[in-house]
């Protein structure tokens, strides 16, 4: 039963409280990029959730194998190889997908979320528990791309998952599905979650870690340590 | 900082590395050779339907060739009968995102019998319009050398989409290439 | 010469109309976290023109190889490792060889192997079909057009500093609002380059 509970804990934090893209902050390009219509939203949301869960079943089940050492090239190796797999898949079975989505599907490689998650969790946790982090994550990652999407598509396009909208198909204020829209609305929606996490008394999302990327966990053990032991050596 | 290592201790990791790398790439050519044939029928599927799209009439093509000195593919379209109705050409353009590619159906008369975009990279909502008919029927019909012109779809005039100048040019571009290319052939097949 | 325009012609996309972090949105999450400063937004800009000429290179003939046995799924997953590897290879041979070099650019090097722009070059590169002199230049253009959106950005936030902003726009909303603005200035470049090379 405790465990049952635990789980579900899992799940739901990847959705609000720790939501990967609106409250830490990871996984942005993607977001950005596919967000002009919720079709093609959707679609990288499922694409990258996927590739999510299957890696970190994967690295959990192999986290007593793995080598300490080489960890963060054989994850690499490991979500690489999904995304190969995924990519095949959409592109014989949804090739209009592949279409929309173009370059952005191979490049859930190097999305922040996947390799973060591998690090932070999956390395560290049973194989249920990661699916499940995994799965949280990735509806997390999916409404978070929903939002944007919806707003986007409905404002600058005038439709909604290619339905147009009376009055507003006439009239879309275009610049909301070109690449300034992308930045304004996902500045707009920070700021929503932001006013919303501190009334509830929760730290506002920020840019954290070390000083450049967001990938705080992994890029913490790959570089800022380094960074900072070589500041401590010079010193 | 570094201690001496001992050789157990670098060559467990690569070896593991290894084997990952390796069951990884059996796995990815397993996904492969299931999905290759799918990706190849998907691409065959989209060609033969474009060209049935452009060029109603014609119910078999023949042989993709190329134009050496314009990079146009093009092949020739009968009707059941055998007869050749006219050409269908594969051209593409500089747009505002990369290249446009154009697929131009032309009657035996010269005259265009649909034109639609392969693959663009255009601005969705502003260039990427010229994928729907109400740009691309403007070009039914026209034959000669086109131009783009910003109110008026008459005579040689191709109505550009608003806002999307640039887009409509490179799609014009590219069907004039298509029927320089038709005034070959064509002049060519009726020589020979 | 037609040779010459095209390549100026793919270069100058590259930099202004189809800048990659303004109007692709690759290379976002350095362009947010590293643009406070205009010197480290100069520094990281100029490691990832380096990595990104420097990875085209590398990943070109490889892609060739993989192309000739047929084996071009294996793409990502080889391209990423390429990447991954050369970064640090170039972190060790700056810190042997040129240690000055190493000093400016030396800390921003393994951020970049996770920065989704390098591979990102890479493999549009290769979808556009470009050959080896074409594909260099899009991405010297593409490193370039990120300096340029790098350094533009951090002018912009170090006004932002001072400015008074209402309560929960702060941080990272408002960045991401004047990245917009940003952006919009980069329209302003469409049809630039046809005009120019017509």
């Amino acid at each position: 039963m405790a465990e049952k509970k635990s789980l579900g804990k899992e799940f739901s934090k990847g959705i609000l409280a720790e939501n990967p893209v609106l409250r830490l902050v990871l996984g942005t390009c993607p977001t950005l990029a596919t967000s002009t219509s919720v079709q093609s939203a959707l679609g990288m949301g499922l694409a990258a959730s996927i590739v999510l869960v299957c890696s970190n079943i994967a690295i959990s089940a192999l986290r007593k194998i793995i080598p300490e050492k080489v960890r963060i090239p054989a994850y690499i190796v490991i979500i690489a190889s999904f995304v190969t797999i995924v990519q095949m898949l959409v592109k014989a079975f949804a090739p209009e997908l592949d279409e929309q989505l173009g370059v952005y599907l191979p490049l859930i490689v190097v999305n922040c979320i996947i390799l973060g998650r591998a690090e932070a969790f999956a390395s560290k946790n049973p194989v249920l528990a990661s699916a499940v982090d995994g799965l949280g994550m990735g509806v997390g990652f999916t409404t978070a791309l929903f939002l944007m999407s919806s707003v986007r598509e409905i404002l600058g396009a005038g439709s909604f998952l290619g339905m147009s909208i009376p009055f507003l198909s006439q009239n879309p204020v275009l610049i909301f599905i070109l690449p300034p829209g992308g930045f304004f609305v996902f500045g707009i929606l920070m700021a929503v979650v932001n006013r919303f996490a501190e009334k509830k008394g929760k730290p506002r999302a920020e840019l954290r870690g070390c000083e450049a990327c967001p990938m705080a966990q992994t890029c913490k053990l790959n570089s800022c340590e380094k960074t900072e032991e070589k500041a401590e050596v010079s010193a | 900082m570094k201690k001496k290592m001992n050789p157990k201790d670098i060559l467990v990791p690569a070896v593991m590395l290894l084997i990952i790398c390796l069951v990884t790439t059996v796995l990815l050519a397993l996904t492969n050779s299931v999905t290759k044939t799918k990706i190849a029928q998907n691409a065959a599927d989209k060609e033969t339907s474009s060209r049935a799209e452009v060029l109603p009439e014609a119910t078999q093509f023949s042989e993709v060739k190329i134009d050496e000195a314009t990079g146009v593919t093009y092949c020739e379209g009968k009707n059941a009968s055998g007869e050749s109705v006219g050409y269908v050409f594969t051209s593409s353009a500089k747009g505002y995102g990369g290249d446009v590619t154009v697929m131009t159906g032309v009657g035996s008369d010269g005259k265009i019998t649909g034109v639609t975009i392969l693959s663009h990279g255009e601005t969705p909502g502003l260039g990427a319009n010229s994928t729907k008919p109400e740009f691309r029927n403007r070009f039914i019909g026209k034959s000669g050398e086109l131009v783009v012109n910003k109110t008026s779809n008459d005579g040689q005039n191709v109505q550009a989409i608003t806002a999307a100048t640039i887009t409509s040019k490179a799609v014009v571009a590219a069907v004039n290439d298509a029927l320089s290319v038709f005034s070959e052939v064509s002049g060519g097949a009726e020589n020979g | 010469m037609e040779m010459t325009k095209g390549l100026l012609s793919i270069l100058l996309t590259a930099i202004l109309t189809q800048n990659f972090v303004l109007s692709k949105f690759l290379g976002i999450c350095p362009f947010l976290g590293v643009s406070k400063k205009l010197n480290t937004a100069a520094g990281m800009s100029a490691a990832v023109i380096f990595v990104m000429a420097l990875a085209t290179a590398v990943t070109y003939p490889i892609n060739t190889l993989l192309v000739k046995f047929d084996l071009e799924y294996l793409q990502t997953i080889v391209f990423i490792l390429v990447i991954a590897a050369l970064v640090q290879l170039v972190e060790i041979i700056l810190k042997k060889y040129i240690p000055s070099l190493y000093q400016a650019l030396g800390i921003y090097l393994p951020l970049i192997t996770t920065n989704c722009a390098v591979l990102g070059v890479v493999i549009l590169n290769i979808d556009n079909g470009y050959g080896f002199a074409q594909s260099m230049f899009n991405s010297v253009g593409a490193g370039l057009g990120f300096m340029l959106a790098m350094v533009m950005f951090a002018g912009v936030r170090e006004r932002l500093e001072s400015c008074d902003i209402p309560k929960f726009l702060k941080g990272l909303p408002i960045t991401l609002v004047a990245a917009s603005l940003v952006s919009v200035s980069f329209l302003g470049f469409t049809g630039i380059v046809e005009n120019i090379f017509g």
